[in-house]
C-alpha cells in the first residue's frame, strides 16, 4: 500500500441505535484518490457507517481520524469543513426551492464566490439535465433528477472525500449507468469516493476496492477485480 | 371605518405574527411571543413608572428613555432567549415548544407573585410618551417597515436560505455544512428582540400591563396569525395579523355572533388555506409587477 497516511481512517467504530448493535468494530481506511465500496444489503450497516463518519449518529466505540485528526469530537458541519461532504441516503433534496438554490446550499461554507460558479456550471455540464432544469422547483424532478441533484449538491462544497449512500438506488438501469459514469469520471479526475452500495455489481465495475458489510461486520474485503470474482460474493450479490 | 386605537392593535398583532414567523421560518415552533412581549411591556411599565428621574411624571414621557426601554428590552429578551434556545436548539423536534410553554408559565406565575411587578393586578398609569394614538401608529410603523425589511433582506439572503433549509430538512442542511444551532437560535433571538420591542410599545398604548398579555390564549392568537397568513412568505403572518385583530372589532355589528365568526375563520382558514392565505403560487398569480413578484419570491 501507499506510504502517504489514510485521508480516512476508521478503527474498531461502533454504533449503537438503543439495543441495535448497527456497527460492531468497523475498520476501514480511504487513502487520497481512491474510489472505495461499501456493500452489503439491507441493514448491514451502511448508512450507519457514513452517518458515524460525518458524525450524524454518535459512536459508541472506536475511533474516526481524517489525516490523524480525531474527527469523533466534531458536529456535522465542521465535518463539511473539513473536505468531507455527505451525500445522504433518499435524496434528501429540498423539494419546495429550486435546483439552483439546492446547488447554492451545497456551497454554503464557502464563500469564493467566481470559484462557486465555476463549481455551478461543472455540475451542470456533468449533469446536462439539471442545466435545463435550473429554476424547476427541485420537488418536481423525477427520481433519477433528484439523485443527480443530491450529488450535485455534495459536489458543490468541493469536498476532499464525497460519501454517497446508494445513488442507484431506484434508478433505471440505463440511468444507473450514467450516474457510475459519471462517478468513474470523477474518481478519474482524482476525486476521493466512499460509495455505499446495494448494487455490487455497478459499483465494482468502477472501484478500486471493495468491503462487504453483514449484520455490522466486515465479512469480505479486497481489490475490486478479486471480489469481482469471489464466488460468495457473485452468489449472494452478483446474481450468480 | 376603524379608528385610530384599533389600528395600533392591528400593528401590534402584525408585529407578533413576524415574532412568530422568523423562528418558524427556521422550522422552529415558539409559543413564547406573548411570554417576550410581556416581559418588553414589563421592562417599559417598571421603568417608567418607578424611576421618578426617567421623567415619568412630565405630561409626554420623554422619546430618549422610550429609546433606553426599547434597548433594554431587547437585551434581556434576547439573554432569555438564550437561557432557554442553548439547551433544546441542539435537539430535533418540537422541543423549542415545549420549552416555550414553559416559559410563559414560569414568566406568568413569577410576576403574578411578584408585588414588584404589581402582583396580579399590574402596573397602572403607565406614562405616555405620544400625545394621540397617531404618534403609537408611527411608531409601530416604523417598526413593522424595519422587520419587514429585514425579513424581505433575508428571504434572498443565504442565511434566509439556510433557514428554509434548516425547516424543509435539517438532516440536508447540516449535510451542506449549515450550522443549524445556529441559524435556529438566530431565528429564535429575532423572534424574542421582535416580540420585547413591540410590547414596550404596547404597554405605554394601553397605559396598564399585567400578566395575562403572555396566557396562553395569546399564545394560540399569535400562533393563529401565522396559520391564517401563511408561514412560507413574511408577508403572510403580516396579514394575519391585521386581519385578525380587526375582525373581531369589525364584526361588532353581529352582536354575539362575532365569536362564532371569528371562530369559523380561525377554523376554516387552514380547511380552504391549508398554507395559510399568502403563498408563493398566490404571488405568482396576482398581476404584480414582474419585479415586485421576483423580489417578494425568495
Ligand atoms: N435510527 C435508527 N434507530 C434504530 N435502529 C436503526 C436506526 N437506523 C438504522 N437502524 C438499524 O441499524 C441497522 C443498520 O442500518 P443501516 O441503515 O446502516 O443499514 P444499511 O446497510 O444502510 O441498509 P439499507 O441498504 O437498507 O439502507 C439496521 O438493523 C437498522 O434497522
Ligand atoms: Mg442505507
Amino acid at each position: 500500500m501507499t506510504a502517504a497516511p489514510p485521508l480516512l481512517q476508521v478503527q474498531g467504530l461502533s454504533v449503537r441505535y438503543g439495543s441495535v448493535l448497527a456497527l460492531d468494530g468497523l475498520d476501514l481506511e480511504v487513502h487520497a484518490g481512491e474510489l472505495v465500496a461499501l456493500l452489503g444489503s439491507n441493514g448491514a450497516g451502511k448508512s450507519t457507517t457514513l452517518r458515524a463518519i460525518s458524525r450524524l449518529v454518535p459512536a459508541s466505540a472506536g475511533g474516526l481520524f481524517w489525516g490523524g485528526r480525531p474527527l469523533l469530537p466534531l458536529r456535522t458541519e465542521q465535518t463539511v469543513k473539513l473536505g468531507i461532504s455527505h451525500c445522504p441516503e433518499g435524496r434528501r433534496v429540498l423539494a419546495r426551492q429550486t435546483v439552483a438554490v439546492n446547488l447554492e446550499l451545497g456551497a454554503w461554507l464557502r464563500h469564493d464566490r467566481a470559484g462557486v460558479n465555476d463549481d455551478l456550471e461543472r455540475c451542470y455540464s456533468l449533469f446536462p439535465r439539471l442545466a435545463e432544469r435550473r429554476r424547476q422547483l427541485a420537488g418536481n424532478l423525477s427520481g433519477g433528477e433528484q439523485q443527480m441533484l443530491a450529488i450535485a449538491r455534495s459536489l458543490m462544497a468541493r469536498p476532499t472525500l464525497l460519501l454517497l449512500d446508494e445513488p442507484s438506488l431506484g434508478l433505471a438501469p440505463r440511468l444507473v449507468e450514467e450516474v457510475m459514469g459519471t462517478l468513474a469520471d470523477l474518481h478519474r479526475n482524482g476525486q476521493t469516493l466512499l460509495l455505499v452500495e446495494q448494487n455490487a455489481e455497478a459499483a465494482l465495475a468502477i472501484a478500486d476496492r471493495g468491503l462487504v458489510l453483514e449484520a455490522g461486520r466486515v465479512v469480505l474485503r479486497g481489490s475490486a477485480a478479486e471480489l469481482r470474482q469471489n464466488s460468495g460474493l457473485r452468489a449472494s450479490y452478483l446474481g450468480g | 371605518m376603524p379608528d385610530g386605537s384599533l389600528l395600533v392593535q392591528m400593528l401590534i398583532g402584525a408585529l407578533l405574527g413576524l415574532s412568530v414567523y422568523l423562528p418558524l421560518a427556521a422550522g422552529q415552533l415558539s409559543l413564547a411571543t406573548p411570554g417576550f412581549m410581556t416581559v418588553g411591556g414589563y421592562v417599559a411599565a417598571l421603568l417608567s413608572t418607578r424611576v421618578a428621574a426617567l421623567g415619568g411624571a412630565e405630561p409626554l414621557y420623554p422619546l430618549p428613555w422610550l429609546l433606553l426601554e426599547l434597548v433594554l428590552a431587547a437585551v434581556i429578551a434576547l439573554a432569555l432567549a438564550l437561557v432557554v434556545g442553548l439547551p433544546v436548539l441542539r435537539l430535533r423536534g418540537i422541543y423549542l415548544a415545549i420549552a416555550t410553554i414553559a416559559l410563559n408559565e414560569i414568566l406568568r406565575v413569577l410576576l403574578l407573585n411578584s408585588s414588584w411587578t404589581g402582583g396580579a393586578v399590574g402596573i397602572f398609569a403607565i406614562p405616555q410618551p405620544f400625545g394621540d394614538p397617531l404618534g403609537y401608529l408611527a411608531a409601530l410603523l416604523l417598526l413593522l417597515l424595519l422587520a419587514g425589511a429585514a425579513c424581505q433582506v433575508l428571504a434572498g439572503h443565504p442565511l434566509g436560505r439556510a433557514m428554509a433549509a434548516v425547516r424543509d430538512d435539517e438532516l440536508a442542511a447540516s449535510c451542506s455544512g449549515v450550522d443549524s444551532f445556529r441559524v435556529k437560535l438566530l431565528a429564535f433571538g429575532a423572534s424574542a428582540v421582535l416580540a420585547a420591542l413591540t410590547g414596550v410599545l404596547a404597554a405605554h398604548f394601553f397605559n396598564t400591563w399585567n400578566a395575562r398579555q403572555g396566557s396562553f390564549d395569546a399564545s394560540i392568537t399569535t400562533l393563529a396569525f401565522v396559520v391564517f397568513g401563511g408561514s412560507r412568505l413574511w408577508l403572510g403572518p403580516v396579514l394575519g395579523g391585521l386581519v385578525l385583530t380587526a375582525l373581531p372589532e369589525l364584526l361588532r355589528p353581529v352582536g354575539d355572533l362575532r365569536l362564532v365568526v371569528f371562530g369559523a375563520v380561525i377554523l376554516l382558514g387552514p380547511l380552504l388555506f391549508p398554507q395559510g392565505v399568502v403563498t408563493p403560487a398566490l404571488l405568482q398569480r396576482l398581476p404584480l409587477p414582474a419585479g415586485w413578484r421576483r423580489r417578494l419570491l425568495p
